[in-house]
């Protein structure tokens, strides 16, 4: 059951209103905004009460059980208790940064998804440099974690958010090359050509079974990019003193908290894309293929966070410069000959 | 030629106070960094003292077990046994066969309850989050045996002077039998998760080196110094109770890291299930406690009686006056010498690695604090 | 070279066997219960909640006040006050019970120490109170608590009777008329019964006497070492 007639649809009724075409297509494009939005909010809700369930049952215990059915309404439940928290603002802080913090990292959240194929015609707008708009827009959560450092006027919280944007910048370099070893192959940089070029054996010709070594450089790179262990260092209490994030409360956390998740969503719904052959698939529809494999490679993150340790900051870095970048050139290397010579 | 301006650096003072998830307890340590590196480390205790050397010189014998109990509440049973000893030495007691077996029996177990609550929190602590929930699920087999014999899952007053308190309900035995099966396949899976983990050895090897003649210095003991390399267990060295009867080996590793510290506490718990299982197929039928009067008394005298420890050494020295109560009562334990060897040991090293070995050495407050 | 590759390999294998292993948890059921839905059963010798035992019989509880478990407690949580008779004897009823949960340790120390089956920590747990005051149980608190505690009775020597008479004695109130006719008769009985007996050993020891008269080897009886009398000094009770 395909989405993308009924979107073609609305949009012609609403031509038919007669507002003319660019008032029709901002209107469409605004309706648009808000049904991602939403789509969003709600996979981000549905993502923390997943990794809950998930974290438990992983230990052997059950997650949230008292809120709703299995505990579905504890989200809901969280963002009650975070709306009617007190908004502290530390006294020597700088507020205009302190408020754009939280702001930018939301925005620029969901910003990433304009050009996110979540089905066959269902992209909001195929740009031609479709995952490149991607990476630049994720880039700038950097900037936020550096504001909300800043703006705390807390040298532990300025020591973390500098951290936080180090690693975050570090663990590009290695995702952009990853990601290059697909655009090479693909020959654009369009989301919905990539998902097309994947499309041969029934749905099956997967860029992960020719270019194993880029799915495993990005899967890494995307751990340390959403900040998620083994690379939470930004975030684990039991060894910083302070985090980016520590002078935040209530509304303003949340936003930090609940764009984590969808960053999470993002770079999963990027690597369904790029290497998992996007919506492709036989039987279901094109959305459902959708979900399963993002939510499959969700699931592989959570599976990381609940598993492994942490590294160290220093071990981080050196990981990141010393490991990861130079079998990303590995691999671009190899990706460039097998493009020439077996002509991929 | 170009000169560079000096940076102008400070020292920074760090507190990791009393409240922190990674101390183990309360306790405070005044680091001293220079950037993210620490040059010094000033451990300060006492947040948990209690003044249990005291309170026991106002106890009877017999009343002193509650309290001893509560030294080191992580190996209650062993702090008994230890206490049990002393006061059984200065009086000359002799305790019955299966009391002795029975005693064997709850130490070790106390001893792997021990070291699967240390496993699980050093691995909380370096951020896999997992294996705590699952050492404590098997923990709690130990404790729930814990629970059918004595009553009480933490604080147990079970070793009494004389044998011990009472004798073991009959599903007891079955009961243990089937965790002995599934600890070994356990501790299997910990290992999987853990010790060829790369980030868990990158973490932990070479992390908090501890050269063998600082064992010496400071007298750290137990599995924080046969990873050293310093092959001495009280159990095989100074054999107390009826240790030299059980066939059981001891893990010595020759890294001196934090990597190795937590491989020696895998092995010693295998072993431990070893000496439980041949503790379970050897104990004899027959009495479990000497009858001890109200008005016990023990000769006036000196006595040291040491046991080991899931930390190390854990010593009392009891010195009595004839009467029904202590008349000086020392109790040392493992922890406090571990403490103290930490400012050398973290010297140079990161916040992340003074938490990886202040996990790794197993060091506890309450046997600190006393 | 080839070390890195294979170091490389190496890593991520064990990493994958870490993932399975966690992974493999997934299907079981978890082994924690929904308190307060469902409850464990505690075991038998669950050390939780403290009770006074009541005797069946009488309906009384079975402390005689002897105060052992008073000087047994480690922590000092036990207090009790004990009342006189006209004659000056300690009265066998506790006057008063307190138990202070502020301090009780649940040691077990004081059911072990008692002879009389009067005091049991029984496994429950589950008594909170909003009011601290509330947690200092006094006599009659700690025996309802206990009415529905089974435990094994011990062997009285006395009837019902005198635990009513000692009960009764505590608490200030008159003793019923017929425990006392009853106890009363008893006496007189008993008096009658010595007085018989004594007659009787006398004759005995007159015939004795007279047969053993010739020569009188006098074998010194042994003293008898004088029985340690029960210390009621509260040097044992921790303040």
């Amino acid at each position: 059951m395909e989405l993308a007639p009924i979107f073609t649809w609305l949009y012609n009724r609403l031509l038919t209103v007669g507002l003319g075409l660019e008032l029709t297509d901002i209107i469409s494009l605004a309706a648009l905004a808000v049904i991602v939005f939403g789509f969003l909010s709600v996979m981000a809700l549905f993502l923390v009460w997943w990794e809950r369930k998930f974290a438990g049952h992983i230990q052997q215990r059950f997650g949230p059980m008292m809120t709703g059915w299995h505990g579905v309404l504890q989200t809901i439940a969280d963002a009650v208790k975070l709306i009617q928290k007190e908004d502290i603002v530390p006294a020597a802080a700088d507020r205009k940064v302190f408020f754009w913090a939280p702001v930018i990292v939301f925005v620029c959240s969901f910003a990433a998804y304009v050009v996110i194929p979540f089905g066959n015609g269902l992209i909001v707008s195929d740009l031609n440099i479709g995952i490149l708009y991607v990476i630049a827009i994720t880039t700038f959560t950097i900037i936020s974690l550096l504001m909300a450092g800043w703006a705390s006027n807390n040298k532990y919280a300025l020591l973390g958010g500098m951290r936080s944007a180090a690693q975050a910048v570090s663990y590009e370099v290695p995702m952009v090359l990853a990601v290059l070893g697909v655009v090479l192959v693909t020959g654009s940089m369009s989301m919905n050509d990539i998902v097309k070029g994947q499309s041969a054996w029934g749905g099956f010709h997967w860029n992960i079974v020719f270019q194993p070594l880029g799915f495993l450089i990005y899967i890494i790179a995307a751990t340390a990019e959403s900040n998620r262990t083994p690379f939470d260092i930004p975030e684990a209490e039991q060894e910083l003193v302070a985090g980016y994030n520590v002078e935040y409360s209530g509304m303003k956390f949340a936003m930090f908290f609940l764009a984590e998740f969808v960053n999470m969503f993002t770079l999963s719904a990027v690597a369904t894309t790029l290497f998992l052959g996007g919506w492709n698939g036989p039987l279901l529809p094109s959305w459902v293929w959708f979900l399963i494999k993002t939510l499959g490679m969700v699931l592989v993150f959570m599976m990381f966070r609940w598993t492994y340790p942490r590294l160290r900051v220093d071990q981080l870095m050196e990981f990141a410069w010393k490991a990861l970048v130079p079998l990303a050139f590995v691999n671009l290397i190899y990706v460039g000959i097998m493009a020439r010579w077996v002509n991929w | 030629m170009a000169k560079t301006r000096d940076l102008y650096t400070e020292e920074l003072v760090l507190n990791m106070g009393p409240h922190h998830p990674s101390t183990h307890g309360v306790c405070r340590l005044i680091l001293k960094m220079d950037g993210e590196v620490i040059t010094d480390c000033i451990p300060v205790v006492g947040y948990l003292h209690r003044a249990i050397e005291k309170i026991v010189e106002n106890r009877t014998y017999a009343q002193c077990i509650p309290i001893m109990d509560r030294f080191e509440y992580v190996t209650a049973m062993m702090c008994d046994w230890a206490f049990c000893l002393a006061t059984e030495k200065l009086t000359k007691l002799e305790i019955p066969e299966r009391a002795e077996y029975l005693r064997v029996i709850m130490g070790e177990l106390n001893r792997i309850a021990s070291h699967l609550l240390c496993i699980g929190v050093t691995a909380l602590d370096l951020g896999a989050l997992t294996p705590f929930l699952y050492t404590f699920r098997e923990r709690e087999l130990i404790l729930d045996l814990f629970e059918m014999t004595c009553g009480q899952r933490l604080t147990y007053n079970y070793i009494r002077i004389g044998g011990v308190a009472r004798d073991i309900p009959p599903e007891f035995i079955p009961k243990c039998r089937e965790f002995l099966n599934i600890i070994n396949p356990k501790i299997d899976d910990y290992e999987k998760i853990l010790t060829e983990n790369p980030i868990w050895i990158a973490r932990n090897k070479g992390v908090g080196i501890i050269p063998e003649q600082m064992v010496y210095d400071y007298a750290i003991s137990g599995p924080s110094a046969r990873a050293s390399g310093v092959n001495y267990d009280i159990r095989k060295h100074d054999t107390y109770s009826i240790y030299d009867r059980f066939d059981f080996d001891i893990p010595v590793f020759f890294g001196c890291d934090s990597y190795d510290r937590y491989r020696a506490r895998l092995a010693e718990m295998r072993q431990a299930a070893r000496i439980i299982g041949q503790a379970l197929d050897q104990m004899p039928e027959g009495e479990v406690r000497v009858k001890v009067t109200a008005a016990f008394k023990t000769e006036p005298g000196e006595v040291y009686s040491r046991i080991e420890n899931s930390r190390g050494e854990m010593g009392i020295h009891l010195i009595s006056d004839g009467s029904k109560k202590p008349f000086r009562m020392r109790a040392r334990g493992g922890s406090y010498n571990h403490l103290m060897a930490v400012p050398e040991i973290v010297k140079g090293l990161k916040i992340a690695d003074l938490v990886a070995v202040f996990a790794s050495l197993d060091i506890i407050m309450p046997e600190i604090d006393r | 070279m080839g070390q890195l590759v294979r170091q490389f390999v190496a890593g991520i294998y064990n990493l994958v066997v870490g993932l399975l292993t966690t992974g493999k948890h997934l299907g079981r059921h978890a082994v924690t219960i929904q308190y307060p839905k469902e409850r464990w059963t505690m075991p038998e010798r669950s050390r939780g909640m403290v009770v006074l035992l009541t005797d069946e019989e009488s309906g009384l509880l079975n402390c005689t006040a002897c105060l052992l478990c008073m000087r047994a407690c480690p922590s000092g949580a036990i207090e009790i006050e004990t009342a006189e008779d006209e004659k000056g004897k300690r009265v066998r009823y506790p006057k008063g019970f307190t138990l202070n949960y502020h301090i009780c340790c649940f040691c077990g120390l004081c059911e072990e120490s008692c002879t009389f089956a009067a005091i049991k920590l029984t496994p429950k747990y589950e008594f909170p109170e909003w009011d601290s005051q509330k947690l200092i149980w006094d006599r009659d608190k700690l025996q309802e608590m206990g009415r529905d505690v089974k435990y094994e009775s011990r062997e009285r020597k006395k009837g019902p009777d005198e635990r009513i008479e000692a009960a009764a004695l505590a608490d200030g109130r008159p003793v019923p008329p017929e425990i006392l006719e009853r106890k009363a008769a008893e006496e007189k009985a008993k008096a009658e019964a010595k007085a018989k007996a004594a007659e009787k050993a006398k004759a005995e020891a007159q015939a004795k006497k007279e047969e053993a008269s010739g020569t009188s080897e006098a074998t010194g009886s042994k003293a008898e070492s004088p029985e340690k009398k029960v210390d009621d000094s509260k040097e044992d009770t921790p303040s």
